[in-house]
């Protein structure tokens, strides 16, 4: 039982007041609190729906962009960067570090932060963890096990938002990489 | 100057109030992300009406925020304290900032004297999820009613609002229809404040 | 000139209970008694700033309530959040756009999604903001 997204390319052209989307996934975080109590709870089940939106994200993605297939960790990491961010949320993202097994960006805005403060019991709360589940669930899809976690956060005092994306493994033995 | 930057000012020194509405998140992002919010909320609840309810608390939040937010961009310094001037007010100011355009219409009801409906031929939300067979009635439409109900109850109208699946002549598809009801104090301060 | 027998205080009410006061002002003769005093009639005036609001399509609401020497001043925002100004000199411009200007200051408090109606105000910087409107349009 469950319900899917259709109709016409959702990760398409359109785009919608930033407002909107930032409100929507403030009061879900809130929610989320209220059902789980725990930040530390919530942390994960934000992770869990970033997963589950960057299973279904990657087919979208790849049929409005005509970037075809990233070959490697590399590909990938700048893909994100340059145009996964912008497309779906219309900011952008640079890579500060970047080898075959590890890269960290940087976003320059972000806008589900737009309107929060943290309050100093939440500070455990890991607010922007969908975008980590998302880059995990995305890359799965093209046989990447990665792990990606919010290095600098903004909310926490850091001075950028910096995410830290790691390579596991390819999960097809067809894409093998050099150790260094 | 942006709002976002880099580093995040605290929020009394942020430059929200100023800065014109961004229209640049991709829908995309905002579909699945209400698909997950519809997923996740299946899992907290036993049936569709408190499925609804889940929605529309969401959508209530976001109701409270845009209404501050939008009276003081077009509005600064006044307030609404007429039904036609709220009702009015969502369908063209909260209904073109968070969905593009206005609602397609605002009727009074013609069962009841305290109730209002607010349609849309083609409600964002709607436009995305598919409803499977067996959660027959779902409409998810529950979460523009959260927004209406959280608009009006933190103005000073309290009223039930629930979203329904209306087929009309000429539509392709059903059309989605937010049915206000007031709460009789509403109503009767407001025949006072007419009269 | 600045008096200093008398207190200026600003309480910002949601839903019924006070997020946020600030004792603009304090006497040489302040006593904790004067300080419950304050209270009372701040809270006393709710009712008739539930009155005033239907009454005006207008935030400021003007002085709403007295008591003595004292004069409550309020405004009301569009989600019936509201501002009081316990004060004791005639000031009416500079009340009106000291909630004004603080009125900006509250959404910007209000967005963050973990501010809900009753959520108590403890942000330091909203508190400087708050003191530094109240040099500017009330000292």
């Amino acid at each position: 039982m469950s319900s899917k997204a259709k109709g016409a390319s959702p990760g398409g052209g359109d785009r919608i007041n930033s407002e909107l989307f930032t409100l929507t996934y403030g009061a879900l975080v809130r929610h989320l609190l209220l059902d789980l109590e725990s930040p530390e709870e919530v942390n994960k089940q934000l992770d869990k729906m970033g997963q589950n939106i960057g299973i279904r994200l990657v087919d979208d993605f790849l049929a409005k962009t005509n970037t075809g297939r990233c070959r490697n960790f590399r590909e990938a990491a700048k893909t994100i960067a340059e145009t996964g961010f912008r497309m779906f949320l219309g900011c952008s993202a640079k890579v500060t570090q970047i080898d075959d097994k590890e890269c960290k960006m940087v976003l320059s805005e972000n806008p589900l932060t737009d309107f929060v403060e943290l309050p100093e019991k939440l500070q455990p709360l890991s607010y922007c963890s969908l975008l980590c589940g998302v880059i995990r669930g995305a890359l799965e899809q093209i046989s990447m096990k990665v792990e990606c976690e919010i290095s600098k956060d903004p909310l926490k005092g850091d001075e950028r938002f910096e995410l830290h994306m790691r390579l596991v493994e390819y999960v097809n033995e067809e894409y093998p990489f050099k150790d260094d | 100057m942006s709002q976002r930057g880099s580093v995040l000012p605290p929020l009394v020194d942020r430059h929200i109030l100023t800065s014109k509405t961004r229209n640049d998140v991709g829908v995309g992002a905002f579909a699945f992300l209400f698909s997950e919010i519809v997923q996740y909320s299946q899992t907290r609840v036993s049936n569709v009406s408190e499925l609804e309810r889940k929605l529309a608390d969401v959508g209530f939040d976001v109701g409270v925020r845009m209404l501050e937010l939008l009276v003081h961009r077009e509005k600064a310094g006044k307030r609404e304290n007429r039904i036609l001037g709220i009702l009015s007010f969502l369908h063209t100011n909260v209904w073109k900032n968070l969905f593009g355009k206005t609602a397609d219409s605002l009727e009074r009801g013609t069962s009841a004297d305290d109730e209002y409906m607010i349609s849309d031929h083609d409600l964002l939300v709607n436009r995305f999820i598919s409803v499977p067979r067996d959660m027959g009635h779902l409409n998810c439409g529950a979460f523009a009613a959260g927004i209406v109900e959280g608009v009006l109850k933190s103005s000073g109208f309290p009223a039930r609002v629930t979203a329904h699946s209306v087929t009309s002549e000429g539509l392709s598809r059903p059309k989605t229809t937010i049915l206000i009801k007031f709460s009789p104090e509403v109503i009767e301060r407001d025949e006072r404040l007419g009269s | 000139m600045p008096r200093d027998s008398t207190t200026l205080t600003f309480v910002i009410v949601g839903e019924e209970t006070p997020i946020y006061e600030c004792e603009i002002k304090a006497g040489a003769k302040r006593e904790e008694t004067v300080n419950y005093l304050h209270e009372f009639v701040l809270h006393a005036s709710l009712d008739n700033i539930d009155e005033a609001i239907w009454t005006t399509q207008s935030c400021y609401l003007k002085q709403v309530d007295r008591y003595y020497d004292l004069t409550v001043s309020a405004y009301a925002t569009s989600s019936l959040v509201k501002f009081l100004l316990l004060h004791d000199s005639k000031n009416d411009d500079g009340i009106r756009n000291f909630f004004h200007d603080i009125h900006e200051y509250y959404i910007k408090i209000m967005l963050n999604p973990f501010h809900t109606p009753t959520t108590k105000i403890k942000s330091k910087p909203f508190d400087e903001k708050v003191k530094l409107l109240a040099q500017k349009y009330l000292l």
